[in-house]
Parts: structure tokens; C-alpha cells; sequence
């Protein structure tokens, strides 16, 4: 089913990294799942009680175990503690720097690529998000040719291995409406005085090659040692697309060295970082 | 007629003719090197004590003075300028006035051996912007050495190991550094050595056209280029492939001093003065650090690698070594693994000799386990394919990619390749059922997974089914 | 024998009082030149100056009739003479020591680098002012009227000049002259272009001979010096000074510069020396068929020569004199690194007066090597045998019509030869479009053609719209001088490395 909705997508060379190719795939999709499971769900399950939702939970629970199992529990561990057999993956960098990546441990409830402000869980589409489209330069493949419903179901799973999702609810997700003028020459430089006051080089190097003066010893909240991003080499691991790089100054990366800018900086001012570090990267013409 | 006209443009030109005949007039009777003369002879005068040095410091000759040395072809006028190279009066003078530092100049007579011949630089030239050309403009190949790199100047004829007993080591630094880098890896140096790079050979002696200056932040001289390119290759070659393990400043600048000492040409016999020892033969570490360490490293671990945009494999873990006996490793290296950036380094591609070889496959059997693998007791490959398809496509298509082709941002690397294809089959399945240590393949036959036997032959046999796609997926 | 002695010392005294006047009088043996005669008799007595006739008609002495160009042509001649002795004393031609010499000549040799630089620009400059006096030749009518002939000498003097120009840029044996040579000897085997669409170059390889005839071998090497310093000290020059006595020989029999029909002095000649009348020096003119200028109206409208036209030339002379010393005191003659074989200048490029060549080879090798410039060569001398209208000669552009014709001929060519360029730039040629067009084609019909093409139905249409073949003679020569102008400047500033097109030389990726 989801199979046949994507296969017309895909095939016009629609990349992973373009958040609004994703977002229109989710809305094709989104049309497909309604035409074809909303009558069924009135054909099927029309007169539902309390313990038929329970029963329901079990059962996605369980097939979402099968599917951890099968393709997370490798690297992410059975436990989700992130200590799976395929342990350390290495990744040397054009520079020469090797990068150590540790598979996410999943019981801390820290999530680095939301759309909810700091602190907060994420939501389920983030979820979604991540494990439908991988995060390629880390090596999470992307799961996107698995049923809908089994990727549902790894959500609702992969939230199972932590307390905080009984505690607390995720916030609402962060709106995003990005001006006309982000990338204008303008904007460049207003972007580079944010940068150079809110000592981004500090870590990120000076030139944004990752290489500031603090850049060697920053530590994540699992106590492994992370390395800043190289703005001159890479693509960003949620996508570096501006809404991506907005995204990650607004909730910030939670478990990192890199803070939410949301009550720091103004959303303009944002906008013009997000205009400084497209020039970085040099995606902009 | 018109009168008036012509004789004021003749007015008017014979007056601007006088006086830049004038101009030029002066400007020919005032070199730059007579203003140096004269304040060297002030200074002389003045340093000088003895009856017999101040009539010397009166007997300085203006007209430009040359070392001409016909067996080297040069013509050195630097003395114009540097005046006081010889003098011991001029220990503490400022330059250009200066003594020569150290004794270099008892053993090398400046009548003898001039100085471009070690300092580079346009000998010809009588001003101090040509005759240093370190400046692009002035066009001249080889400009003056700056000092950090000048023991490479030395090792014209001098060998290695006398420089380092007098002192200048930064050769024999830089040697190592080339070694233990692993350059040759990928760069030939007298017809030995990999296929990747650019073949190192006379690079010394380039001229400046060949190393492109667009990007270099300093002098746009050859040696600055090297430096900086060994600081990061892309900065200055943004296509660049070239593997460098971070190097500290100081290494970049031994590297640069090594390279330089890569020349195409040869002094005359009469200044030579290499020891012909015996050469050392270099063991297995040695060759392995030499050809291998850039892309393998320690070879114990894994790395995906973001230039070659592929994983390259740890070739020292115990399970691939437990696997692949002596004759197979050679056979890799020998021939090379296609289709890869690994190239054959036989004798008559890459150049390594059967023995060079031999002592780094013996190396690399040092970290082999004394105990071999269960046998699968296979000679051919007679799973079932449907079956291996499904299993291959829940357990290894996540790293492998569905087409099976590895490559970019995958763990995995090509099932298509002619290495997959022609391993034999107790390889392969021993590799699928006991993984690799040190790398994202983990042994398939336990550790949670315990893929039984038939299960292996069936996703192996599907594995080698796998056809190439026209291109690997990005 | 006393009395004798004396008197012989006497003598001696007394001649080595008078050694000053004695020897002047030797030489100017007509006294000083007071008197009308005594001033005809020094321009007719004395060998340099007896080219020029005893009097000179008034027009030749208006400035802006010549502006000199000839003349500046001419010192520029002298001056790269003299100052090429002077180089050829430290120069020496092996492909050891070349670059080394001229490396010495600029460093050591008392005023080395400015005699290098004067050779150097007054050489170029030499190529500028024969073509503006071309121009002025033509737009003022003076190929006609018995000058046909000496136009086509003017056509090989111009040859000549480029090609002298050329081997010397060759000599100093650094890494711009061994490139240009290179391209020079691409564009000599050029032919092989079309031997080769024919298939008889194995049989007939005149691209291949010529070549080898240029280099002596099938690289740059040390034959091909020796043969291009032979060239350029000896074969060209000897070739050159003998056009150019043939050329002024002819100026003169022809009855000196041309002039207006009806020339009307602004100031009478009378005033200026008085007419010529006791004694006949331009007897030898009677012998001439034809008109003479020894008719009244030109003895009317004439002065002196001397001093007037010698005061005219020696200004001249000096202002170009000045002209090359200031320039050469502050431009130095470009000497890049020595010449090395394994490394190509990117983009190699020909001398910049060449470059307008090099843009049409880059079109087709045959068509802009030799075939168009050949008939350009032959375009121009035929001028003044296609155009044999007699009137107007000695009035720049003959009447406001030709200026008309000049101006619009200038303004349509720059559109159509832009348009035309751009149209390459922009979208390449046959080859991009039809990869597999065959290469007959591309030499037929490319930009450089279809542009020679355009010139030609130009002037035939010009001709054909105003009944004149002068118009037309004025918008062909037009043309050609502005297709020289703009594809030189293309070809200098806008083509960059593997002669692609780049708006400013820092826009070019590498170096």
C-alpha cells in the first residue's frame, strides 16, 4: 500500500535532505493512508471500548518489538541502551579527524532533531521523521520502505524505553515561516555579526570549519566526546535545507554542547544565522 | 608653414627627451646594489680597527661583482647586496650585511660554491625583489628557500644520515614523516608506489607553474604551496583526494623539507659527497607503514571514509586474518582489489618486488589467531537463492543497500565487486557466520542473530546472484 | 727645400686651422644654406635627404593630413635598428644561453633593460603606426594615380612587420615565446586541415613541410632559434629595407604625397620662400609618363624643403623618440619564466597582435591560419585595382559620402561581428550542436567565414547602393580594420585558459 505510494515519488529523484519534499511525501501519503484506512477503520472498527484500545496498544507494542528487534536492537541494543553488538562505527573526515559514532541510547528520552522547543519530548512525527528517512551521515538507515504501520508501531516502541514519555507530553511543535530574504547578501552579514556575538566560533571555528578553540573537548550528556559541525565539509544530519538549520537553532540539539537560541536571539536574528551558515556551507549561489 | 606647430612640438619633445634621457641616465648609474655598497663600506669603516681592514673597507668595488661557477652553470651576483657574508667584522650586522651564520662558509668558499646553489633563488639578478623571486611577478622558478626548509638544499650531496649527525636532521624527520604517513600509498617515487595520487618525482625542482597558487595564503611560492597543502590538501586543491593524517605545523614543515630533497636533477660529481652505505633492507612494519597505513591506519578497526565515499576495511582483525591464509592476502595485494581505490602493487604496476610483499603479508599474519574457523567444508556455492533473497533482505540490506552496492553514507561495502565475486566460498561464508572484529559486520552466525548454516549458504549464494546496477545510489 | 718645408708646415697649420670650415664645406658643398638654391642643393646633394624633393607641396605639411604616421613608422624602423645592434652584442641565440643573455642585458648591461625595452616597443609600435598609416593611405584616396603599385608594396612591408615582430618575440627563449612558437607552428601546419579532408595528406603534407620548415624539427628546439634569429637579424630585415627603399623610391617618382585637386593654401606660399625659378632640379621628373607635378599650380602651392619639411620631420622625429624613451623608461618588455617544454601556458597565446588570428583558428585551424588572412592580404592590395575612380584623391574619405560610408560600415560591422561572437560564446558552434558533423563543414562555414563573407556583401552592396567602387574600397578596408580590432581584443582580454571566454582576466580559475 504505502509501497505503491511512494514508488511515483520517488523515482523523480527526490532527495532525503529537502524537508519539503519530506513534508509533501508525508501529505501524499497522508491522502493515500486517509482514503484507504479511514473507511476501513469505519468498516472494521466502528464499535471500539477502552479495553479494545488496550488490546490494541499490546499488540502495536508487540509488533513494534519484532520490528526493533530485526533492524534497531544491532546497534541501538535489545535494551535500547545503545550498546548493540555493532558497537563503535568510525567515520574519518575529509580532514583526517575520525569521527566515533555511538548508536543513540534511547532510555534517556533525549532527542536530538525535534520540532519542539528545548527540553521537550519530541512528537511523534519527529519520530516518524527520523526513522522513515534515516540519518544517513550517521549511518541510521532510512526505514522508509517498511509499512506505515510498522513504523508506527517502532514510535510508539521506541518511546516504550523511556520513563519521560509517562511523565510528560511532547510540546506543541515550533511553527516555521521562513522569510524572503534569508540567503540575501544582507542578511549574510547580519548573520555573521549573530555569529561572531554569540561566539558560535568558539566551537565552531572561526571560519566555521569546526575547529574553534573549545572544539576538542565537548562532551555529550552520555559522555562520549562530540565534535562541533564543519560548516566547509558535510551536509547537516537532519538535512540542510534553511527550515532544517532554523530548526536546529530554535530547540537546539538536547544532549549536546548546542543550545536552544529561541529565547536568545530573536526569530529574525536567527533567520540571519541561518542566512550566515547557508554561505558557509556554501548553498548559496 | 605650420611653423609655429612644429618647431613647438620639436621644443616640446627635445625637452621631454632630455630629460628622460636624464631620468634613464640616472636611473642606470644608481642601481639599487651601489646604495648598499656605500652603506657597507660606512659600516665597514666604522667596525674596522686594524690598518689592513680599513684600507679593505676603502678598496670596495662599486661595479657588480659576480661568483661565476661553471660546473654548476650559475652566475651568483647576490654578493652585491649580502656583502658582508664573509666578514667576520659583520657577526651582529642587520642583513643584508650580515655574516654568514655557523662555519658553513669555511667548508663552502663563496668563490666556490656561490649561493643560489643552496639558497636558490635568481643568482643573475642584481635587485632584491628578482633576485629572491618570491614574488610571482618576477617569474622566476625557484625562489630563495625559506631557512625551516633549507637542510633540504643540503641533501643535493650530502646524505641523510651525515646531516643528521651535523646537525641538519630535519631530512631524516622528513623521511620519517613520508614513511610513516603512508605517502607512498597512493604517490610513485622512482617508479614505486601507488596509483592515486600524482608521482612525486622530481617534484622538488618543479617549477612554480605546476603547483596551482589560486587558493595558497602566503608567498605563492612552491614551498609555501606544499606547506599549506599538507596543513589541508582541499584548502588548496578543492578536488583534491589526498588522505593526510592531521598533521602538526611542525610535521607540515618537515614533510615540505623531505619533498623538496625529490629532485629531478643531479649535482656535478665534484660536489657530491654521498656515502654509498649499505641500504637498509625495510622489514614488514616498515613497507606496511610505507604503502598501507594511509588508507588502512592501525587496520584494526574500520573507518568510512569521506573521500573515498566508502568503508575501508581493517585489514589486521583477527577474523579476517583467520580467514584469508598467506597466499590470499598476497594475492590482494598483489592484484589489488578492482574496483576499489586499492591498486595492484605488483612488481609491474605499483612496484613492491615478491619478496616486499611477502614481508608485509607476513606482517600482517603476525595478528592472525592460532585457531582456524569451523570449516563449512564448501567448494561451491549451492544455496537457496529465493531464500537467501529474504534473508538478505532483512539482515544485510540495511548496510549493504538493497542494490548491494555499499558506497556513500553506507556501512557496508560492495557486494558487487570482483572481490565478493571471486572470493572462494569458505571465505565468504565464514566471513557472514563469524563477522569481522572491529567493524559494523558483526558475526551473524551468533550473537543474537545465529543465522544457522543453511541460512548463511542461501544469503551467500543470493549474494553472489546480485547483478551491478548502472550506478551505485547516492 | 728650407722655403718649401716652412711652407709646407705653414700649410698644414693653416689647413688644420681651417679643418672646421674645410670639412663642413666637404660636406655641405654649397655653403650654408642661405639662399633658395643653396637650400635646394642641400636636400639635392645629399644622399640621405635626395629622396625627398627640393620643395614640398604645402598639404604634405599639414598635420593633420598625415599625422606623421609614415614617418613615425619609419624612426620606429631606426630606432629598433640601432637598438638591435646593440642586443645582438650580448645576445646569444642557443637555447643555453638565450633566456640567460637576455637575463643579463636586463640585469648588468649598462642601460640593457631600457635598449630591450626600446627595441621591444618601438617594434610593436612600428606594427601600430604602419597600420594607421594604411589607414590614412586609404582614407585620404592615396592609392591611386599611379600608386597602385606601391600599395602592395606597403601590403609586404606590413607582412613583413608582423613577421619580424614575431621572431623576435621568439628569441629571449622563455616560456611566452616558446608557447607562441608553439601556436605559430599549429597554425603553419594548418593546412593539414584540409589535406586531411582531401586524404592526400600522406602524399601532399604542405602543412606538415611548413612546419618543419618554421621549427627545423617537429618541437621547438635549438634549430628552430637558430633558424628564427637568422631570420630576424638578416633574411626579414634585408627583405624589409629593400621594400622600403622600393616604397619611398616610388613615393617620390610618383610626385611626392598626394593632395587635393583643388588645394587651396591658407597662406601664400611666397611668404614662406619665395618661388623657385633660376634653377630646375627636378629635371628627371620630365622623364616620368604622365602627369608631373612640375605643372605651375604645384611650383605655386610648394616651400623649401628645407628647412620646412626638415623642421616637420625632425619634430617628428623627436616626439617619437620621446614617445619610446618615456614609454620604455616606465613599461618594461615582458620576460617570463624560461621556456619549458612539459609546461603549457594556459591559455598559450600568440603575441597580442596575433590574437585576432588565433581567435579565427580557434574557429577552424585552416580557414583562420591561412585562408583568411591570405585573402585578407590579398582583399587589401587589390583594393586599388578593384577601385579605379580618379577623383577625390587627397581628401580624407573623398566627400561626405564616404564618411558616411565609413561611419555606417563601422557602426553595422561592430553589430554583425559582435552579434556574431556572441552567438559562438554563447552557444558554441556546429561541433557542440552536431557532434558528428563532418569537419569539411565546420571549415567552410564557421564564424570567421561567415564573417569574411558579410565583408564582402557589404562592400558589393555599398558599391551597388552608390554607384562607386571608392565606397566601397572605404567600408571593405573599414571592416577589416575593425574585425582586426575586435577579435585582437577578444583574443587579449577575453579568451582565458583552453580559450574559453572570461569577462576579466581574474576570473580565471586557476593561477
Amino acid at each position: 500500500m504505502t509501497l505503491f505510494a511512494f514508488r511515483g515519488v520517488k523515482s523523480h529523484g527526490w532527495t532525503f535532505y529537502d524537508p519539503i519534499n519530506i513534508m509533501s511525501k508525508f501529505f501524499i501519503k497522508l491522502i493515500f493512508i486517509t482514503a484507504l484506512i479511514i473507511p476501513m477503520v469505519f468498516l472494521c472498527a466502528v464499535p471500539s471500548s477502552a479495553q479494545d484500545d488496550e488490546e490494541d496498544y499490546e499488540a502495536v507494542l508487540e509488533l513494534g518489538q519484532k520490528v526493533y528487534e530485526v533492524r534497531c536492537a544491532l546497534c541501538h541494543g535489545v535494551k535500547g541502551d545503545g550498546k548493540g553488538i555493532v558497537g563503535v562505527i568510525r567515520r574519518a573526515e575529509k580532514i583526517g579527524r575520525v569521527i566515533e559514532t555511538h548508536a543513540r541510547d534511547l532510555t534517556l528520552g533525549l532527542f536530538r532533531f525535534r520540532t519542539t522547543p528545548t527540553g521537550c519530548l519530541p512528537d511523534d512525527e519527529d519520530l516518524m521523521n527520523i526513522i522513515s528517512r534515516g540519518i544517513l551521515i550517521s549511518f541510521m538507515p532510512s526505514h522508509e520502505k517498511l509499512p506505515l504501520v510498522e513504523r508506527e508501531a517502532l514510535v510508539e516502541y521506541v518511546k516504550f524505553f523511556s520513563g519521560r514519555w509517562e511523565e510528560e507530553d511532547p510540546c506543541d511543535p515550533i511553527e516555521v515561516r521562513k522569510p524572503d530574504w534569508v540567503g540575501s547578501r544582507v542578511s549574510v552579514d547580519k548573520g555573521e555579526e549573530v555569529y561572531r556575538a554569540m561566539k558560535c566560533g568558539e566551537c565552531h571555528g572561526y571560519e566555521g570549519k569546526g575547529d574553534g578553540p573549545k572544539s576538542n573537548d565537548i562532551f555529550d550528556d552520555w559522555g562520549k566526546r562530540i565534535v562541533p559541525f564543519n560548516f566547509a565539509t558535510g551536509e547537516l544530519k537532519r538535512g540542510s535545507s534553511a527550515e532544517n538549520i532554523y530548526f536546529t537553532f530554535t530547540t537546539g540539539l538536547d544532549g549536546t554542547g548546542m543550545p536552544s537560541y529561541e529565547d536568545s536571539l530573536e526569530e529574525e536574528d536567527r533567520w540571519h544565522l541561518v542566512s550566515y551558515t547557508l554561505k558557509l556551507m556554501n548553498k548559496l549561489n | 608653414m605650420y611653423q609655429r606647430f612644429y618647431t613647438a612640438l620639436l621644443i616640446v619633445s627635445s625637452v621631454a627627451l632630455f630629460i628622460f634621457t636624464l631620468m634613464a641616465g640616472y636611473r642606470e648609474i644608481t642601481p639599487d646594489y651601489k646604495s648598499y655598497k656605500s652603506e657597507y663600506r660606512d659600516l665597514f669603516r666604522s667596525k674596522a680597527t686594524g690598518e689592513f681592514m680599513k684600507k679593505k673597507a676603502e678598496s670596495i668595488d662599486f661595479s657588480v661583482q659576480q661568483v661565476y661557477l661553471g660546473k654548476l652553470n650559475r652566475i651568483d651576483r647576490c654578493i652585491n647586496c649580502h656583502l658582508g657574508v664573509e666578514n667576520p667584522l659583520m657577526e651582529d650586522a642587520e642583513v643584508p650585511f650580515k655574516m654568514h651564520s655557523g662555519n658553513y662558509l669555511e667548508t663552502h668558499p663563496v668563490a666556490e660554491f656561490g649561493c643560489t646553489v643552496c639558497h636558490y633563488g635568481q643568482g643573475r639578478a642584481t635587485n632584491a625583489e628578482d633576485a629572491h623571486g618570491t614574488d610571482r611577478e618576477t617569474h622566476w622558478d625557484w625562489p630563495i628557500l625559506p631557512l625551516k626548509y633549507i637542510d633540504s638544499a643540503c641533501a643535493q650531496c650530502h646524505d641523510q644520515e651525515m646531516l643528521a649527525e651535523n646537525g641538519a636532521d630535519r631530512v631524516l624527520r622528513g623521511e620519517k614523516q613520508f614513511v610513516e604517513k603512508g605517502c607512498r600509498g597512493c604517490h610513485k617515487v622512482n617508479g614505486i608506489g601507488g596509483v592515486l595520487g600524482k608521482a612525486l618525482d622530481g617534484i622538488g625542482t618543479q617549477p612554480r607553474a605546476y603547483f596551482p597558487m589560486r587558493y595558497v595564503q602566503g608567498d605563492k611560492t612552491a614551498y609555501t604551496w606544499l606547506k599549506e597543502h599538507f596543513d589541508d590538501p582541499r584548502s588548496i586543491v578543492p578536488e583534491s583526494e589526498m588522505r593526510i593524517v592531521l598533521l602538526k605545523d611542525e610535521d607540515a614543515d618537515l614533510l615540505t623539507t623531505y619533498i623538496l630533497t625529490i629532485r629531478a636533477d643531479e649535482m656535478p660529481r665534484d660536489y657530491r659527497r654521498i656515502r654509498t652505505g649499505t641500504q637498509e633492507v625495510p622489514g614488514g612494519e616498515e613497507l606496511y607503514k610505507m604503502y598501507c597505513i594511509a588508507c588502512h591506519t592501525t587496520g584494526k578497526y574500520s573507518v568510512y571514509d569521506e573521500i573515498f565515499k566508502r568503508t575501508i576495511p581493517a585489514i589486521m582483525n583477527p577474523t579476517f586474518l583467520r580467514v584469508a591464509d598467506d597466499n590470499q592476502l598476497r594475492r590482494f595485494i598483489e592484484d589489488g582489489r578492482a574496483n576499489t581505490q586499492m591498486t595492484d602493487w605488483k612488481e609491474d604496476a605499483a612496484g613492491l618486488t615478491d619478496d616486499e610483499i611477502g614481508r608485509i603479508v607476513e606482517f600482517l599474519a603476525k595478528s592472525r589467531p592460532a585457531k582456524r574457523g569451523k570449516l563449512f567444508g564448501r567448494s561451491i556455492f549451492d544455496g537457496d537463492t529465493a531464500r537467501g533473497r529474504d534473508i538478505y533482505e532483512t539482515r544485510c540490506a540495511l548496510c549493504h543497500g538493497e542494490d548491494g552496492m555499499g558506497g556513500k553514507n553506507r556501512l557496508g561495502i560492495s557486494l558487487v565487486t570482483p572481490v565478493v565475486k571471486e572470493a572462494d566460498p569458505e571465505f565468504l561464508l565464514q566471513t557472514v557466520r563469524d563477522g569481522r572484529e572491529g567493524t559494523p559486520m558483526i558475526p551473524f552466525g551468533s550473537s543474537g542473530i545465529n543465522l544457522s548454516d543453511q541460512d548463511i549458504l542461501d544469503v551467500v549464494g543470493y549474494v553472489r546472484t546480485i547483478k551491478p546496477t548502472a550506478s551505485p545510489k547516492e | 727645400m728650407e722655403n718649401s718645408k716652412e711652407t709646407g708646415i705653414k700649410k698644414l697649420l693653416e689647413n688644420i686651422k681651417k679643418l672646421k670650415s674645410s670639412m663642413a664645406a666637404s660636406y655641405i658643398r654649397e655653403g650654408k644654406p642661405e639662399s633658395d638654391m643653396s637650400r635646394a642643393a642641400v636636400m639635392f646633394n645629399n644622399f640621405f635627404l635626395h629622396f625627398q624633393g627640393v620643395k614640398t607641396h604645402l598639404n604634405t605639411l599639414r598635420p593633420t593630413y598625415t599625422f606623421g604616421l609614415g614617418l613615425i613608422a619609419l624612426f620606429l624602423l631606426v630606432f629598433t635598428t640601432i637598438s638591435g645592434f646593440l642586443l645582438m652584442i650580448y645576445y646569444n641565440p642557443s637555447i643555453e644561453h638565450a633566456y640567460n643573455t637576455v637575463k643579463d642585458i636586463r640585469y648588468v648591461v649598462f642601460g640593457g633593460d631600457l635598449t630591450r625595452n626600446i627595441h621591444k616597443w618601438a617594434g610593436e609600435g612600428m606594427l601600430i603606426f604602419v597600420i594607421l598609416h594604411m589607414a590614412r593611405v586609404l582614407y585620404t584616396g592615396s592609392y591611386k594615380r599611379g600608386r597602385e603599385f606601391n600599395w602592395v608594396i606597403g601590403i609586404v612591408l606590413l607582412s613583413l612587420t608582423f613577421v619580424l615582430n614575431f621572431t623576435g618575440y621568439l628569441l629571449p627563449w622563455d616560456q611566452l615565446s616558446y608557447w607562441a612558437l608553439v601556436i605559430g607552428s599549429n597554425i603553419a601546419q594548418s593546412p593539414k586541415e584540409i589535406t586531411d579532408i582531401l586524404g592526400i595528406t600522406k602524399f601532399f603534407d604542405i602543412g606538415g613541410f611548413q612546419k618543419e620548415l618554421l621549427l627545423g624539427g617537429t618541437i621547438p628546439g635549438k634549430e628552430t632559434l637558430t633558424r628564427v634569429y637568422f631570420l630576424h637579424i638578416m633574411l626579414l630585415p634585408l627583405f624589409l629595407f629593400t621594400f622600403l627603399g622600393a616604397h619611398f623610391w616610388r613615393v617620390r617618382k610618383d610626385g611626392g604625397l598626394t593632395k587635393p585637386d583643388d588645394f587651396v593654401p591658407s597662406i601664400s606660399p611666397e611668404k614662406m620662400g619665395g618661388i623657385f625659378t633660376t634653377h630646375k632640379t627636378y629635371g628627371l621628373m620630365a622623364l616620368a609618363r604622365g602627369k608631373t607635378p612640375a605643372v605651375d599650380r604645384d611650383v605655386e602651392n610648394t616651400v623649401l624643403s628645407w628647412p620646412h619639411l626638415l623642421r616637420a620631420e625632425t619634430a617628428v622625429f623627436m616626439l617619437t623618440l620621446a614617445g619610446v624613451l618615456i614609454y620604455s623608461y616606465f613599461v618594461s618588455a615582458p620576460l617570463k619564466e624560461l621556456a619549458a617544454p612539459l609546461i603549457p601556458e594556459n591559455p598559450a597565446k600568440a603575441p597580442w597582435y596575433f590574437l585576432g588570428l588565433q581567435e579565427l583558428v580557434s574557429y577552424s585551424a585552416f580557414m583562420g591560419g591561412i585562408a583568411l588572412p591570405s585573402l585578407a592580404l590579398l582583399g587589401l592590395g587589390l583594393i586599388p585595382y578593384l577601385d579605379r575612380e580618379q577623383d577625390h584623391v587627397g581628401v580624407w574619405f573623398s566627400s561626405r559620402q564616404g564618411l558616411y560610408v565609413t561611419i555606417t560600415s563601422f557602426i553595422v560591422g561592430t553589430a554583425v561581428l559582435i552579434g556574431i561572437l556572441v552567438i559562438v560564446i554563447n552557444f558554441g558552434w556546429f561541433r557542440n550542436w552536431w557532434p558528428d558533423v563532418p569537419q569539411v563543414l565546420i571549415t567552410l562555414v564557421n564564424p570567421g567565414t561567415i564573417w569574411v563573407a558579410f565583408t564582402i556583401a557589404w562592400s558589393v552592396l555599398v558599391i551597388n547602393r552608390t554607384d562607386s567602387t571608392r565606397m566601397g574600397a572605404l567600408a571593405l578596408f573599414t571592416l577589416f580594420l575593425l574585425s582586426f580590432l575586435i577579435l585582437t581584443y577578444v583574443g587579449t582580454e577575453l579568451r582565458g585558459p583552453n580559450w574559453e571566454f572570461y569577462w576579466s582576466r581574474s576570473q580565471w580559475p586557476v593561477h
